[in-house]
């Protein structure tokens, strides 16, 4: 890696100019854009503010396992015996709580780092989750009633770790990966990213003149790296997210509250498009508490915190469609019998 | 592989990351140094946001200093064509291009009555319980106008007895929503409540019987209703009271439109 003085001056100007495209943006107003359009914006810009922070946090949490942990520092510490660890693994958003959107730079670099892909499977679906400000969200909204925050807490350990066995099973787990993530990984001592994984320039790993390149400029490019993966597929996510929540009436859903088999189905779908971060998704669902048997509630805060189209799109730069498919699948199925269990037996 | 296909590839897998990071980033700074955050997100998540968009900033500027072998400088080592890699990095641009005219170049504003009429109004939004209480504390005070839409709504899901509201002038700021089931003599004085973001607002409101009010007020409109609740005239109208305005003056959008 090279030093290069315009480089500041180059990454100052371009700032700059970006404030200076903002400050002068009350001069657009009259453009006149459709209220569908402009709420279409509105409603993607709002999910990608609220997500870009947790993914700059993800990616750092990333970097500091990659980069300034020794190699293989995290795995030392879990058991050997895969159910055992995939059982802890299950528990690290304790110690990472940076919601599902950070989780997912922060699963590449655990592959990274020496997970296996179901062990990482396991970690991105339980982390959302089994981590401590959901937990104590969930409880500020509902406390221990109609059994919604265990139902969430002991759903999201089972389906995380069964999903993580079953992916277990498989004969060929790499395969789970997209091509241009697995090279990554493939590479030896290499910090994931993107930009030269599947050809073309390698991401900097090899200095110029042959020296290694030092931490902080590996953090940079690691940085530099994820967010070329992770940037795009999260807006590209919020607005997909943003044109069903404008075209799809919300009505249709709440219509079917107080059916006990059709309020979880429709909650789990409620879920999959309004795409709202685990960590208060709990209050959000909370409103609908009337209108919504306590199972449909609890489909919701289970399904919603793993999957939906936003996190989708995320996770897409590192599996394959089947895989998530798949995944998407086995998550809905146990949610749904999770929220069954809630409104027939709890 | 072509110098031209491989500089095209690295432009677009090397910084379209960091293109839209710096669009996010300085589009977060700025609408928290103006105070305009709240159309976005809720106030819960202002010093995060801020703060990481902070952390962003310095990443991108640093990705800028810290720079990797250009394409020039670099091996080809890639399975991808010139052409895919050329392909890429028009997609890069795109996307850019739209981020840059969306997020920076559009002034920021609130939803509207578009997104209101996708998602039922009062069907969902509120902790009624809490809402109810903090409504219960105001009314102890006795003074009634300082009831927002929120607190009205609260109380009006408990009870709906007209008796209970029939010496209570209310006074109410939202924005006109027409009401589905009889729009050319009640609309709502609305609002948004956001848990989280702007993506999961309910719109909530109160309804308001005003004939021909469509002469005076456009949809969206920002007004002030003050007048009392009395059994709603309409007969299509879902809303069992309804205010019956002694005075609707239009205001200007608050610089907080959401309630939480």
């Amino acid at each position: 890696m090279r030093r290069v003085p315009t480089g500041l001056i180059l990454g100052v100007v371009l700032v700059a100019a970006a404030f200076a495209l903002r400050a002068v943006s009350p001069a657009f107003a009259g453009w006149g854009v459709p209220d569908r359009v402009q709420d279409t914006i509105t409603l993607a810009l709002s999910v990608i503010i609220e997500s870009a922070p947790f993914v700059f946090l993800g990616i750092l949490l990333s970097t500091v396992v990659q980069v300034w942990l020794p190699h293989g520092f995290i795995t030392r510490f879990l058991p050997r015996q895969p159910v055992l660890r995939r059982a802890c693994i299950s528990l690290l958003g304790m110690f990472f709580p940076v919601c599902e959107c950070g989780n997912v730079p922060l699963a590449r670099g655990f592959m990274v780092g020496g997970f296996t892909v179901p062990e990482s499977i396991t970690f991105l679906l339980a982390a959302p989750i089994l981590n401590p400000i959901t937990i104590i969200t969930t409880h500020q909204a509902f406390g221990w009633g109609d059994g919604i925050l265990i139902t969430r807490i002991v759903a999201g350990f089972v389906i995380a770790n069964v999903i993580g066995w079953l992916f277990s099973r498989h004969p060929d787990p790499d395969s789970l990966l997209t091509r241009t993530f697995s090279a990554s990984c493939a590479r030896p001592d290499a910090p994931v990213s993107n930009g030269g994984h599947d050809g073309g320039l390698h991401e900097g790993h090899t200095h110029p003149h042959g020296s290694r390149p030092g931490r902080i400029e590996r953090s940079v490019d690691l940085f530099t790296g994820e967010t070329a993966v992770i940037m795009p597929a999260l807006f590209i996510g919020s607005l997909i997210a943003a044109l069903v929540q404008v075209f799809v009436p919300r009505s249709v859903l709440l219509a079917l509250g107080s059916n006990p088999v059709w309020s979880v189905l429709a909650m789990i779908a409620l879920a999959f498009i309004v795409a709202v971060c685990s960590n208060v998704d709990a209050f959000f669902v909370l409103s609908f508490g009337s209108t919504f048997m306590p199972g449909g509630i609890a489909a919701f805060l289970t399904f919603g915190a793993m999957i939906d189209v936003k996190m989708l799109a995320l996770m897409r730069t590192t599996f394959t469609t089947r895989t998530l498919v798949q995944i998407t699948a086995l998550v809905a199925l146990m949610s749904a019998a999770a929220g069954l269990l809630v409104n027939y037996v709890a | 592989m072509s110098r031209k296909g491989t500089l095209a590839g690295y432009l677009a897998e090397r910084w379209r990351g960091i293109g839209l990071s710096l669009v996010i980033v300085v589009a977060t700074i700025w609408l928290g140094a103006t105070g305009q955050l709240g159309l976005y997100i809720h106030p819960r998540y202002f010093i995060f946001t801020t703060v990481m968009a902070v952390v962003g900033l310095v990443f991108v500027v640093a990705s800028f200093v810290f720079r990797t072998p250009s394409a020039g400088e670099s091996e080809p080592s890639g399975r991808r064509s010139a052409g895919r890699r050329t392909w890429a990095l028009g997609g890069s641009a795109l996307l850019l291009a739209i981020a840059t005219v969306t997020v920076l170049a559009l002034p920021p504003a609130t939803l509207t009555s578009a997104t209101a009429t996708q998602r039922e109004v009062n069907s969902g939004g509120l902790d009624s319980e809490a809402a109810a209480e903090e409504a219960a504390a105001l009314v102890g005070t006795g003074d009634y106008e300082r009831l927002s839409v929120k607190e009205w709504v609260s109380l009006l899901a408990q009870s709906e007895d007209p008796a209970l509201y029939a010496d209570k002038t209310a006074s109410i700021t939202g924005f006109v929503l027409p009401d589905a089931a009889d729009p050319d003599n009640v609309f709502y004085a609305a609002r948004f409540v956001v848990t989280c973001c702007a993506v999961d607002a309910q719109p909530i409101g109160v309804a308001v019987y005003q004939p021909g009010w469509q002469a005076s007020y456009d949809t969206d409109d920002w007004v002030q209703v003050t007048g009392t609740f009395v059994s709603n005239p309409s007969a299509r109208s879902a809303d069992t009271l309804a205010v019956l305005p002694t005075t609707i003056e239009p205001v200007d959008q608050p610089s907080d439109p959401y309630v939480y």
